[in-house]
């Protein structure tokens, strides 16, 4: 393990988190100021892990992804779409309605990554063109079918938004049950119950943020300790050796990147289908490319870029709470209370991640290269 | 072969020019008559379906489609130096009625009409120093809807602790909603904990269609006992109307009546501060349409929305005083202190 | 010279100009072809609306010069990624170097008399109005430029990053320090630009300016350095080979650093001429998207200067044009993204086109970018 990264990377949270902390303490016991920003931070970074693991997968197979972004803004909207559908059209219920939606959402991942893959591995187009091309076809494909299947009068919904089936449910992993319980043993002091309450908000996710924690171990262990994965990164690494001892370069790298699509497809039904029950043109923001430098950030391994992901989160975590604090702000401090100093944070530390100053970041040596025999 | 299917490609090309030089343009011509009553509307540089102020503004439109039997039709720029040429697109197709929106587009609307004399032109958001004769700003006092539901966030809050979700503060509609919020929450009383959060961490652009981000805040705010909370700003907004209605709070929409543009959210909607866009926009069109246009700026007005679902949750005294401090606003005794423009 | 030596030369000159012009050609008719069924499928009249795109971009003067309006910052953007590419570089940091560029012309522009308490002249303000864009720029493409020659961090990330930074830094001034204060603005934009530093207009009545002039001039200094100058010679080695290039007694390290910061002085410059020739001020909107939309344009100009004006004048076309295609049809502008990355795709994949329409592959492949480890 790359202590020193992990180490750099727990630093900077702690420091983002200690900030809140020295600003809020005095209208809120920290416990709670730390909860609800560990809260705020695992929600923040769903998309970044999910986008990043597409990342992952992509590029520790020899493919670079920059088209993460275009795969997620395409599966939100196509997932979006699918459970509309199926509970407007087909009168199914929510719930299942929705996990159609999800599903369709990893598919319409998995098929603009399989464009992606056709691209760069069988037509050996430059891969960062590549990405670029789904990138563009994204915004215009889901900015028009938005457009012409919702506002226009003649369209299947007669110009009307129709009911969204809503959102997944949130799940309750009893923690705060716990502590309590342990508070109880105790003796149960009120301090106790605090922690437990804050604590416990910590462990009330959604489903997708909560798969999004368990796919980056199951990832790292299949990459680390499986053949499947030692597969994955001799094609990435050295194609030309993978080739002769019998691995088939061009069958790995299309499976895993369509994997890697099926992850940023289920980031995109973060946006739509457990966010938010709604699609806007452009709504992923750009975090398709900061889950890149999160991947890059965590030297393209799955814990790695989790972790990454979690300065994202945690500096977004920041940004909000400073504004909540900030009366408790002393005037002369202002500057940096104004988000678009904070904001700059994440981006920064990306640019000195990437210098090697902290860590050497290496890339898998065949990143990019398209495989001829 | 090969030279086949070069030929055939060629062939379309040349198709389809001819196509484009042929094209009639039906639609230009018939405004030009005076018989046909023509009503365009230009975007600023977002979406005719924001579910926010173009598309309120485009639904004024299609009212006087129906009820004025205009022929109606919009445009939506892309980019701020297409303004001068969309306006002068329906001015050069002889449309009677411009509908600009956003005051971005004030500049290139008072060129348009010194420009285009025989059309009327009316600016949503756009506050006029000198107004052509032809040319009207619609205005709304945003503030005092923020300051009504504000007051009435203080008088509904359990916990008292009070949250606001808005875009950005930099567009000063937007910041008159959260400015008259929180003045309207001091009102009821000072010492009750407001958190207001504005989203200007991403591009300009990017603040008003966030509505993951809207959802996130408004989810942080719930974690530390906010029990009402005012989102503002498009989709970020709705974002965070939806999520706090989940987490069981109070949620108070924007712009309209939101009970009806977000049903996701309508358990737990309290009100809404509207501004009431559409039916501004369809008075001056109508008034332009009969010539009683007044030129210079005009006030559409803003209020609060029905409770709907929880009218029954808000007590009786609580009602009177949103009323009592409505008129107050209304005849001047009360006001909201908030300057047009953040300082 | 003999004759028949002169018929082989026109002729290997015209097949290098086929090969040049007929891959990206069909491409685009291709994409025109696919788009129109993409709003035929869709319920729309695909005739109506590329009549009204063509009316809209060409059916008029006013029309052609809005074209040229659009093809100005096109051209510039559009040459920044081209002239990356040839050095090996791809620079996605168009859209932040655009913006500062145009904020600090604007600033040089409104802020130079009221420092100096009098208007100077107006070549020396425009000068400096456009050097000062130019200049920004050019460290902003500079630094992921050396970051990438002296510390191997990939300029993609890098430049991504820096978008960020810079469009965050933009807003920071447009709403604060920079903004318009005159009472009656609201919206985060700066003052008007004063007269000395605008950019004339061609024509009276039309908006299209001498900027479109410069920029034709900057694509043929592009052509001129990159193959008339040693500095040319240099990138375009190191873009074609770092390791011959190094060994052939080439600072690689200076090349890249400064194949970068012209980039960005490219891009920066498009931004400039916006504010200096069109805008007289920069305002805090919605962005474009010029910077993808330049990479599509280097792309399908095939990275050489006269490609890339035509390329630019297709897409400002299409993004002029669409205006009157909605007017006309109510088809939205969006469908312009689909044909524009339809394009990009078969400009990319060129297999694709030349399996559709039977032409051999002629000629090298030209590699462009290479992987995070460079």
């Amino acid at each position: 393990m790359d202590w020193k990264r992990f180490s750099f990377i727990a630093f900077i949270i702690a420091i983002l988190f200690g900030t809140v902390v020295l600003v809020g303490y005095t209208s809120e016991p920290w416990i709670l100021i730390v909860g609800s920003m560990m809260a705020t931070t695992i929600a923040v970074a769903t998309p970044l892990t999910l986008g990043a693991l597409s990342g992952v997968f992509c590029e520790r197979s020899g493919v670079v992804n920059i088209g993460i972004e275009g795969m997620m803004l395409a599966s939100a909207f196509f997932g979006w779409l699918g459970s509309i559908y199926m509970n407007t059209i087909f009168g199914f219920g929510a719930m299942p309605s929705l996990l159609v939606g999800v599903l369709i959402a990893i598919l319409t991942g998995g098929l603009f990554a399989l464009l992606h893959a056709a691209l760069s591995i069988t037509y050996k187009v430059d891969q960062i063109i590549g990405g670029t091309v789904i990138n563009i076809l994204a915004v215009g494909i889901t900015g028009f079918l938005n457009r012409q299947l919702f506002f226009d009068k003649n369209s299947i919904f007669q110009g009307n938004v129709p009911h969204a089936p809503g959102v997944l449910p949130v799940i309750v992993i009893p923690v705060k049950q716990g502590i309590e319980w342990i508070c109880s043993l105790t003796g149960g002091t009120e301090g106790c119950y605090v922690t437990a309450n804050a604590f416990g908000k910590v462990f009330e996710q959604k489903p997708i943020a909560i798969f999004a924690v368990i796919f980056v171990f199951v990832a790292n262990y299949v990459i680390f300790n499986t053949r499947w994965g030692l597969r994955m990164r001799a094609v990435g690494e050295h194609p030309k050796a993978a080739d002769t001892v019998g691995i088939n370069v061009i069958r790995t790298r299309y499976l895993n990147v369509v994997i890697g699509g099926f992850f940023a497809g289920l980031a995109g039904a973060y946006f739509t289908l457990e966010s938010v029950p709604s699609f806007e043109p452009l709504m992923t923001n750009g975090r398709g490319f900061i889950s890149l430098a999160a991947m890059i950030f965590g030297n393209w391994t799955p814990i790695g870029a989790w972790a990454a992901s979690l300065v994202f989160g945690a500096s977004q975590a920041l940004q909000i709470n400073l504004q909540f604090f900030r009366t408790s702000i002393p005037p002369e401090w202002s500057f940096f209370q104004n988000s678009y100093a904070v904001g700059q944070i994440p981006y920064i530390l990306t640019m000195i991640i990437l210098t090697g100053i902290i860590g050497k970041t290496s890339a898998p040596a065949a990143d990019g290269q398209p495989y001829e025999k | 072969m090969k030279k086949q299917y070069t030929l055939f490609a060629i062939l379309l090309v040349v198709s389809m020019l001819l196509a484009a030089c042929g094209a009639p343009a039906e639609k230009a011509a018939d405004c030009k008559s005076e018989e046909v009553f023509c009503v365009g509307l230009v975007t600023d540089v977002g979406k005719i379906d924001d579910k926010s102020f173009n598309q309120s503004a485009w639904e004024g439109v299609k009212l006087a489609e129906k009820d004025l039997a205009a022929t109606v039709q919009y445009i939506e720029t892309t980019d701020a130096k297409d303004y001068d040429k969309n306006i002068a697109t329906f001015g050069d197709a002889g449309y009677d009625v411009v509908v600009t929106v956003g005051f971005a587009l004030g500049e290139a609307t008072s060129k348009a009409a010194a420009a285009y004399p025989e059309t009327s032109f009316i600016g949503v958001d756009q506050f006029l120093e000198a107004a052509a004769p032809n040319q009207a700003g619609l205005n709304f006092p945003e503030d005092q809807a923020g300051f009504l539901v504000g007051a009435l966030a203080a008088q509904m809050s359990a916990s008292k602790k009070i949250g606001g979700v808005f875009a950005t503060d930099a567009v000063p509609p937007v910041w008159r909603f959260g400015e008259g919020y929180r003045a309207g929450i001091a009102y009821i009383d000072p010492a009750l904990e407001v958190n207001i959060v504005y989203h200007n961490d991403v591009g300009f652009d990017k603040t008003f269609v966030d509505p993951e981000w809207g959802a996130t805040t408004a989810n942080s705010m719930v974690d530390k006992g906010v029990d009402v909370i005012f989102a503002g700003g498009g989709k970020t907004g709705n974002g965070a109307v939806i999520a706090a209605a989940q987490k069981g709070i109070y949620a108070i929409g924007v712009d309209t009546d939101q009970y009806y543009t977000i049903p996701e959210a309508q358990k737990m909607l309290l009100s809404s501060a509207m501004k009431l866009i559409t039916p501004g926009v369809f008075d001056l069109v109508k008034a332009a349409k009969e010539g009683t246009m007044t030129s210079g700026n005009n006030f559409g007005s803003a209020g609060y929305a029905p409770f709907h679902d929880l009218d029954s949750k808000v007590p009786a005294e609580v009602k009177a005083k949103m009323e009592e401090i409505a008129k107050g606003l209304l005849d001047g005794s009360i006001k909201t202190n908030v300057a047009p423009v953040k300082p | 010279m003999s004759n028949s030596e002169n018929n082989e030369r026109w002729k290997s000159a015209l097949k290098a100009v086929k090969d040049a012009i007929l891959v990206p050609t069909l491409a685009i008719i291709t994409a025109v072809i696919v788009g129109g069924l993409v709003i035929a499928v869709v319920g729309g009249d695909p005739f109506a609306a590329y009549a009204g795109l063509f009316q809209g971009a060409f059916g008029s003067v006013k029309a052609i010069s809005e074209t040229g309006v659009w093809a100005t910052p096109y051209i510039f953007a559009g040459l920044a990624v081209a002239l990356a590419f040839k050095g090996g570089l791809f620079n996605i940091g168009g859209e932040g170097q655009l913006a500062l560029g145009a904020t600090t012309s604007a600033l040089v522009g409104y802020g130079l008399p009221l420092w100096l308490g009098y208007e100077p002249p107006m070549y020396i303000h425009l000068t400096l109005a456009l050097g000062a864009g130019a200049l920004v720029g050019f460290i902003w493409g500079a630094i992921p430029g050396a970051l990438k020659a002296y510390t191997g961090a990939h300029e993609v990330i890098n430049t991504i990053m820096m978008n960020y930074i810079a469009l965050n830094v933009v807003s920071f001034l447009m709403n604060g320090p920079m903004k318009d204060h005159n009472p009656l603005n609201v919206i985060a934009r700066t003052p008007l630009i004063a007269e000395g530093a605008r950019i004339a207009p061609i024509f009276s009545g039309l908006r299209i300016h001498w900027g479109f002039g410069l920029a034709l001039l900057a694509a043929f200094i592009v052509w001129w350095l990159l193959w008339k100058t040693t500095l040319g010679f240099e990138i375009r080695t190191v873009g074609a080979n770092p390791d011959a290039a190094k060994y052939a007694g080439i600072n690689v390290k200076k090349i890249m650093t400064l194949t970068m910061g012209l980039s960005g002085m490219l891009a920066g410059l498009a931004g400039s001429i916006e504010v200096t020739g069109l805008n007289y001020r920069h305002e805090l909107g919605f962005s474009s998207g010029y910077g993808f939309d330049a990479i599509a344009i280097a792309l399908l100009g095939k990275n050489h200067p006269v490609g890339v004006v035509l390329a630019a004048i297709l897409f400002a076309a299409m993004r002029n044009g669409a205006t009157r295609m909605q007017f006309l049809t109510q088809i939205p502008v969006d469908i312009i993204s689909v044909i524009q990355a339809l394009i990009l795709l078969f400009v990319a994949a060129d297999s694709i086109v030349r399996y559709i329409y039977r032409i051999k592959q002629s000629g090298e492949k030209v590699v462009l970018t290479r992987g995070w480890g460079g």
